[in-house]
């Protein structure tokens, strides 16, 4: 079902920008001129983002979403608030992107093994969550966070918004970062085109955002 | 283009104009001490280059410019300051003909194997002398750029040319070594072993972050590694905002998505190639003037939010991606645009789910 549903969805429009295309594709020219493992890099997160933007990619990821979302509305049951389904769908679509990065990311891995803990913690009952040290904020701590020259506290920040690359190293962040970004971009596209899709299948009633 | 030169905006560099021109005259000066130190062997085929220099002015002029132009487009690293400056000086002294036609003379001359006449052979031997002057470890990395020097002639002869500027200059004179072509040392910089390592990782954290810029829409315009990732982490928090909105709108759709699974047509799904990101600069979805937004006319804010329901949200969300929003106050109103719809949505919802059941 979901193959006859990307007929005619173009990779080559997916990507960015022509410039973008086109410096990728003197990158890999100069690939292929240089010493290999000079570009290997390059070629990483040329393939990153590639892989996040085949057809094949977003068919899987659209009929995997298509599944959890079913079975998400089943356990729900209607639930009365939308906002904490809202939040089980987003954590499950968020799964979904993580299962079908195949564990080559650590932010995929990350997200995937925090579902784990989640429900080993919710079996084992016994252990309070504050097993986290909070952080108390002393006006000394703070004066040295801040002293901080101003690129390694955005990477700090960077490194909080990657699932689980918060104590990472400067150039595997950027990796992960690059990667995350290109996945959060398909998952947004595809859940996009759902969402469309459903406005436009439904009864007019319940579309609000149309007039 | 030699016009162009002279125009006031490449002379409006100021912060060296001081040393270029005396840098310039001791270069030449230096230069023509060495010609005379010379063996009268190659004297008279340098005579023969400075008259072709001399015939053939227009030309070499406008090549040049022409390559110390892209010199000052592609290079930013460390060569940006000093060949500026070369721009700057040269289009002074555009009038005056002789003195690029020095500079060319010194360059031809440093390298002390190019004899023969054409233009573009010299340049390419100068890349091999400068070769050879590579101190040697293994880094790839500079292999690779190094390579891509060689790959590209023009490129190279620009490289070359900004190079053996470089290192006139500096007065040095030069050595060469014959030893592995992996590492570009530039002169009158540490050549030990941390350094060169620590030169290596920054090279590589540079080109990680030079992909991202590419990544990111809207990074362009921004320099800098802090403005680089100040956009980057904006772009990742609206990408996870816009998931988390559209996931809100999914909990509203989900009771259709048994229904309307049979439905879904190829005709509906095509609309997911034109709904990616996609700069949509034309629609005036923001009532509002950008620079007359300061966030606490909230008041004056509704009104603009309330025409904005009429319109589809996932617009309003992409409108990030048009090339007007390049500031950050720009995406805090973006910011506050959302919030405001994502309030305005699930209210709207909450009332629905109200009336229906």
């Amino acid at each position: 079902m979901v193959d006859s549903l990307f007929p005619t969805i173009d990779t080559t429009d997916d990507v960015a920008s022509p410039e973008s295309r086109r410096k990728r594709r003197r990158i890999s020219e100069t690939s292929k001129e240089a010493a290999e493992s000079s570009s290997e890099a390059q070629r990483i997160n040329e393939e990153s983002s590639k892989r996040w933007r085949t057809n094949r990619v977003q068919q899987i990821y659209a009929s995997k979403l298509i599944e959890a979302l079913r079975r998400v509305r089943q356990r729900s049951n209607d639930a009365g608030k939308i906002t904490s389904v809202a939040r089980e769908i987003r954590d499950t679509a968020d799964r979904v992107l993580a299962a079908s990065a195949r564990g080559t990311s650590r932010w995929s891995r990350s997200i995937l093994a925090a579902r784990v803990r989640a429900c080993l913690k919710k079996h084992k009952k016994a252990k309070s969550k504050g097993t986290r040290k909070p952080r108390k904020d002393t006006a000394a701590e703070r004066r040295r966070v801040e002293k901080l020259p101003a690129v390694e506290r955005k990477l700090k920040i960077l490194g909080r918004l990657v699932p689980g690359c918060r104590k990472v190293d400067v150039p595997n962040l950027l990796d992960e970062a690059s990667d995350y970004i290109a996945a959060l971009e398909m998952q947004v596209r595809a859940m996009e085109s759902l969402a469309e899709l459903l406005a436009a299948a439904a009864p007019p009633s319940t579309t609000l955002t149309r007039p | 283009m030699l016009e162009g030169l002279v125009s006031p905006e490449s002379l409006s560099l100021s912060y060296a104009d001081m040393s270029v021109p005396e840098r310039l005259k001791w270069l030449q000066q230096h230069q023509q001490q060495e010609v005379l130190s010379q063996s009268n062997n190659d004297s008279p085929e340098l005579l023969q280059i400075l008259q072709f220099y001399g015939s053939n002015n227009d030309e070499l002029l406008q090549s040049t410019f022409s390559h110390f132009q892209m010199l000052g487009a592609n290079y930013n690293m460390g060569f940006g300051p000093s060949h500026e400056a070369m721009d700057g000086c040269i289009s002074r002294t555009g009038s005056c003909q002789i003195d690029p036609a020095d500079t060319m003379g010194v360059m031809l001359k440093n390298s002390e194997e190019n004899r023969a006449i054409s233009f573009k052979t010299k340049r390419k031997s100068e890349v091999k002398t400068r070769e050879q002057e590579k101190t040697e470890k293994k880094i790839k990395v500079e292999a690779e750029t190094e390579s891509n020097m060689k790959g590209k002639s023009n490129m190279s002869n620009k490289e070359a040319s900004s190079d053996t500027l470089k290192e006139t200059s500096k007065g040095a004179s030069e050595i060469q070594k014959l030893d592995y072509i992996h590492v570009r040392a530039r002169r009158g910089q540490a050549t030990d072993r941390h350094s060169l390592a620590e030169r290596a990782r920054r090279e590589k954290i540079s080109k990680k972050m030079k992909y991202l810029q590419d990544l990111v829409p809207g990074c362009n315009q921004v320099t800098g590694k802090a403005g680089t990732l100040d956009e980057i982490i904006n772009y990742v928090q609206s990408l996870q905002r816009q998931v988390e909105f559209l996931s809100m709108k999914l909990a509203v759709l989900n009771p259709e998505l048994d229904l309307s699974v049979e439905d879904l047509s190829v005709k509906q799904f095509q609309a997911y190639s034109s709904n990616l990101p996609v700069i949509v600069a034309s629609k005036p979805l923001i009532m509002v003037d950008v620079p007359l937004f300061p966030l606490d006319q909230q008041g004056s804010l509704d009104l603009s939010v309330i025409n904005l329901n009429q319109t589809t949200t996932i617009e309003a969300v992409r409108f990030y991606h048009s090339e007007n929003f390049s500031d950050y106050s720009k995406f805090l109103l973006l910011v506050w645009e959302v919030t405001c719809l994502l309030y305005l949505f699930a209210s709207a919802i909450y009332k629905l789910g109200n009336s229906v059941t």
